[in-house]
């Protein structure tokens, strides 16, 4: 069971991703993309990793694609006449599916019969919040507060960058 | 197997309580608009020239959205266009997974905690399934192909991401205090007492904290004052503009079962959830015969009142309409007088000399009726808050979201943080 649904939530990521690429329509894509950013989820709750599971789908299904959506529909606007016709869904991708679904059973069968030494021995709450607060504020503290020193240059780079442009214009 | 039928069991309970409370809330927020601005409200739906105060006028509704033709504009983006009703709906309801509405029911020896998904990280949960409830309003805006869905969809989601962010900072406080993640350690975590005497909720451990959560919480429902995505007098409609029959329904449901998670959410929370103050789960089982007794003469005494307020209108009100209207307060006076009997045939089962297994069920069943009825008070307030307040301007929106309550939110989790650590307490 618990391999056949991680198979399937990596072949629906994968699915999701490939989809995103080939839409014609911004926001279309987009909203692909939330699904495959859905299907990870998946992947990381049924690889005990609940803590993970939750913050994939609050940040990034919740917060930041939910802001590129702003952005997307603020920068387009409703969809014209015209567009209507050009935003069909292609048909052709449905051939992936097949493949997909083999390679789900296919790999749900593999790694049935590989036995699993790690699954017995996951210590109670292991995932959860607290052990991964103390790896992020104990071991690797100080990688976690370089990475949002960098976050902060990429925001302050971004506004001067913003603001630079309004005043040549 | 086992397993299945108790979280089946207990989906369904869920469920139905939030189906039931759509229909009535609709009924009370009718009702209650109408109280606040003085007037009679619903009243002329009726069956057989009977009209139960209304009560029919949520019949009416569903039957006239089932069969009300399904009009769609022709420039809409079909797939999104239908996903954003479902989408809507199934966000609303998915969030009742990880409440708790109970301890525990304790049945032929067997403990069935009463909560469908006791997850480790439920309070996250209820956090990322309101942030996904965006989508269902931004689609519905822009499939719609219309601009003034368009403006609600964005203003639904500029709303939404402010105000999810002082959401999660008022609710960080309680995380700090409990030491968990898990709603049901939350609830069982406010059953003690602060003090000895003031029982230890959340809206007393943080009392900012509450103040911060409800406003956020009235926000991601989108109701008054917080209903720019709808504003009817700037934008029509809004993001439901150009949805009808069961699709609209679908969006006006929604409306109500956030309306019934906010309130659970609060009161799981910050009001204890299923605790009930100086009356922890070991002494109502001691006690469970004596408040049965106190509970059943309650509902005697107050079914009977109502009966003789009946009885009295209707000696006042005699041949008043001339028609099956004049048997409205007979009937009603009939109700009450059935409730009070059945509640007098009650004591014949003699409730004083329960057993100790019907005694933990007892306990149950005054904890979850505990729990219904702080869901039933806030869901009320929600209305109570609609009639009273006047819709927010859109920059006093933005200005109160990002320019008050996110520094407010930092300044109380810097604050707890800073008591806990000088009290050594917290997990």
């Amino acid at each position: 069971m618990e391999a056949f649904l991680f198979w399937s939530c990596g072949a629906l990521m994968v699915l999701g991703g490939v989809m995103m690429v080939l839409q014609r329509s911004a926001v279309v894509a987009a909203l692909w993309l939330v699904f495959a950013f859905i299907a990870a989820s998946g992947v990381f709750a049924v690889l005990h990793a609940p803590f993970l599971a939750i913050m994939q789908v609050l940040v990034y299904a919740g917060a930041i694609m939910v802001l590129f959506l702003f952005v997307i529909m603020m920068l387009q606007g409703p969809v014209m006449e015209g567009e209507r016709k050009r935003m069909a869904l292609p048909l052709w991708p449905a051939a992936a599916i097949p493949p997909l679904a083999v390679l789900v059973l296919v790999g749900a069968w593999v790694s049935q019969r590989t036995p699993e030494p790690l699954r017995t021995a996951l210590p109670d709450g292991f995932g959860g919040p607290r052990d991964v607060a103390a790896a992020l504020l104990g071991r690797y503290l100080l990688a976690f507060e370089l990475i949002s020193v960098v976050l902060l240059v990429a925001i302050v780079g971004a506004l001067a960058l913003g603001h630079g442009e309004r005043k040549a214009s | 197997m086992d397993i299945v039928l108790e979280s089946l069991a207990k989906i369904v309970f869920m469920f139905l309580l939030i189906m039931g409370m759509v229909p009535a809330l609709i009924w009370a927020e009718r009702k209650g608009a109408a109280f606040i601005q003085d007037r009679t409200g619903p009243n002329r739906a009726s069956i057989a020239g009977i009209r139960l105060a209304g009560l029919v006028h949520p019949i009416a509704d569903v039957l006239k959205l089932v069969f009300k033709e399904d009009i769609a504009p022709t420039h809409r983006h079909r797939a999104l266009y239908n996903l954003a009703p479902w989408l809507v709906m199934t966000v609303a309801v998915s969030t009742y997974a990880v409440i708790p509405f109970g301890d525990y029911l304790e049945l032929g020896g067997k403990r069935i905690p009463l909560v469908v998904a006791d997850l480790q990280v439920g309070l996250l949960y209820v956090l990322a399934v309101a942030s996904l409830g965006t989508y269902g309003v931004v689609l519905a805006g822009w499939a719609a192909n219309n601009k003034f869905t368009f403006l609600g969809g964005i203003r639904a989601t500029a709303q939404m991401i402010s105000y999810e962010i002082s959401m999660g900072l008022a609710v960080m406080g309680l995380m700090l205090i409990f030491g968990t993640l898990r709603l049901t350690d939350i609830v069982a975590g406010q059953g003690g007492l602060l003090f000895g005497f003031l029982p230890m909720w959340g809206v007393v451990l943080q009392p900012l904290g509450f103040v911060l959560f409800i406003t956020a919480v009235y926000a991601e429902t989108n109701r008054n004052p917080f209903d720019l995505p709808e504003g009817e007098s700037e934008i029509v409609a809004g993001y439901h503009l150009e949805y009808s029959s069961l699709k609209f329904a679908l969006f006006f449901m929604a409306e109500y079962c956030h309306m019934v998670v906010g309130a659970a959410m609060i009161s799981a929370l910050y009001f204890g959830g299923y605790q009930i103050p100086w009356l922890p789960r070991p002494r109502l089982e001691q006690n469970a015969g004596l408040l049965l007794v106190i509970m059943l003469a309650a509902i005697i005494a107050v079914s009977l009142w109502f009966a003789v307020l009946f009885l009295r209108r209707v000696q006042r009100e005699k041949g008043k309409f001339g028609d099956a209207r004049d048997r409205e307060p007979v009937l009603g006076a009939g109700l009450w007088l059935v409730i009070a009997a059945a509640a007098a045939g009650a004591f014949l089962l003699r409730p004083w000399e329960i057993g100790p297994a019907g005694a933990s069920v007892a306990a149950t069943v005054f904890q979850v009726g505990a729990f219904v009825g702080k869901v039933v008070f806030f869901a009320w307030l929600f209305i109570w808050v609609r009639w009273t307040l006047p819709r927010f301007r859109y920059d006093q929106l933005m200005r109160l979201g990002w320019k008050v309550m996110l520094p407010l939110g930092l300044a109380n989790l810097v604050v707890t943080a800073l008591v806990l650590a000088a009290v050594g307490g917290g997990k």
